[in-house]
């Protein structure tokens, strides 16, 4: 059970609408140009540059950039996940995101560790995408 | 002439004044921040009849007719306010400056008050609605708690740089050592040591207790005016060299880890700042480098030019940040030792450097880098003496 508190994303705006579309199929995605090829995130408005930017699905994997720790007290929300390993991963394709781990202890982080995602259904309309070790 | 060439040592801040800093201070802000303007004025020997203009941050809770009334202002022509919390510590300052040497005002407030010093006052304690926006793409994975966004920052650069917790104790040390000789600062009476700030428990690892500014009420005001009525005045002018605010590219509200190798939003504007300046950085008399976590000031030092990227917590050691080494920091005690009002007490302290009144006085002190947080769109300033 979701905690009352619990900080749920709003999946329907129209910028970051498709990446929560995205989540709830399985598939991370990020902008990317259609004329340089570069990726873009955080993601902006369809209509950037005459329509340039595509949705595209990344390989959904990516290697630790960064990452902290909260243990108690922390956000009662979160305090089913305790320790809370948070991270920015890099994805193969470039862009950072920000995520949590799952499946991996504190101690068992370093930088570059290869990570894979994962889906975490919060409610109907929200899944997380978060990580785990490869 | 272009408008920062106006600027440069034409614009001075004359008039310092704050309130008994405190963890309740108990008296609304619509309230402390008059009181606070008050004393500045007074500092600077100027009458509210004096004053056409305010800048506050965007987070002040109170109005600027409510700050004139109170005063007795008779016409406010001109009035602004800086977004970004810390980020928008210098920009005040720089805003008025423009106005100034624009003709827009003549004498200017630039206001911090800020009563956030009980937890329940703290808005990462408040998150109760649906996230959008920026903060959509961090805060629903828990990454809320402001130790926590800067602590990425922080445990990249440990990771790749060598940086040590001992580096990061050094600048909690120094600011708490300047707070030892400051009776108006929170930590007055505490010290500080390496196998305490060591010992201090984790509030977000990597960072621990002693990272961490204070959580301080506090009501800080300045005057900004003209250099040629700046002579007039009472006290001894600290003028305005240089400024600068930006936002980085790609930048995002909080937690922007997607620019160039991560950088905060100090390297663009420390750019700015010093094609702006005369000065350079090995001319700063000393810094007051945004200091809400210790691991900022040690980033700031490497944005700001003072040493190279990875070479800042080296730089910490053998004292070269406390008050008779080369580059001595946060001379009041800063948000980690004096109080956290988003780094406009650093802004008095810098004007104090140049008047020679720092109670961590830099002897012959003409020079000051101010800066405002980087972990958001920022501002930064250069100051200077006759």
């Amino acid at each position: 059970m979701l905690h009352p508190d619990y900080p749920l994303p709003d999946v329907e705006h129209p910028v970051t609408a498709p990446f929560w579309a995205g989540c709830r199929e399985g598939k991370l995605m990020v902008q990317r140009d259609d004329v340089t090829g570069a990726y873009h995130w955080p993601p902006k408005p369809a209509y950037w540059k005459g329509d340039r930017l595509r949705w595209v699905e990344t390989s959904g994997r990516g290697r630790v950039y960064s990452w902290v720790v909260g243990s108690e007290p922390f956000l009662p929300a979160f305090a089913h996940l305790l320790p809370l390993v948070m991270v920015v991963v890099k994805l193969e394709e470039g862009p950072r995101l920000v995520g949590y781990m799952v499946s991996c202890t504190p101690e068992q982080m370093s930088l570059d560790l290869p990570v894979r995602v994962v889906y975490e259904p919060l409610t109907e309309d929200v899944t997380l995408p978060v990580w785990a070790p490869v | 002439m272009d408008l920062f060439s106006r600027i440069r040592d034409q614009v001075a801040i004359v008039g310092i004044g704050h309130l008994p800093f405190a963890k309740e201070i108990g008296r609304p802000i619509s309230d402390t921040a008059i009181e606070a303007s008050q004393l500045a004025l007074d500092d600077a020997g100027l009458e509210a009849e004096n004053v056409d203009g305010i800048v506050m941050y965007e987070l002040e809770k109170t109005h600027e007719v409510t700050i004139a009334r109170g005063l007795g202002v008779e016409n406010l022509g001109w009035w602004d306010k800086i977004t970004y919390g810390g980020g928008a510590s210098c920009a005040t300052i720089l805003h008025a400056a423009a106005a100034i040497a624009s003709g827009v005002a003549t004498t200017v407030l630039c206001i911090r008050a800020r009563n956030r010093g009980s937890k329940a006052a703290r808005p990462w304690a408040q998150e109760r609605e649906l996230v959008t926006d920026d903060k959509a793409l961090h805060v629903p994975w828990g990454l809320i708690r402001p130790v926590d966004v800067i602590g990425m920052w922080a445990h990249r650069h440990m990771l790749v740089h060598g940086t040590t917790r001992e580096q990061l104790g050094n600048v909690a040390i120094a600011a708490r050592r300047h707070a030892n000789r400051n009776p108006h600062a929170m930590m007055h009476e505490r010290k500080l040591d390496m196998e305490t700030y060591l010992g201090g428990r984790v509030i977000g690892y990597p960072l621990t207790l002693y990272d961490c500014c204070l959580e301080t009420d506090g009501a800080l005001a300045c005057v900004v005016t003209s250099a040629e009525r700046a002579r007039d005045l009472r006290q001894k002018p600290a003028y305005v060299h240089s400024g600068a605010q930006a936002s980085g590219p790609n930048p995002t509200h909080l937690a922007n880890y997607n620019t160039p190798n991560m950088e905060t939003t100090a390297v663009p504007c420390a750019r700015q700042l010093w094609e702006r300046s005369d000065l350079k950085p090995k001319d700063m008399d000393c810094a007051q480098i945004y200091d809400a976590f210790t691991p900022l000031v040690i980033l700031g030092l490497e944005d700001y030019g003072f040493c190279a990227r990875g070479e800042g917590g080296p730089f910490t050691e053998g004292g070269r940040i406390e008050l008779g080494g080369d580059l001595p920091l946060l001379t009041s005690g800063g948000g980690l030792s004096e109080a956290y009002a988003h780094g406009f007490n650093l802004i008095l302290e810098g004007v104090r450097q140049i008047r020679g009144t720092s109670t961590a006085q830099v002897g012959g002190c003409t020079s000051v880098l101010v800066t405002g947080a980087s972990g958001v769109a920022t501002s930064a300033l250069v100051m200077r003496g006759d």
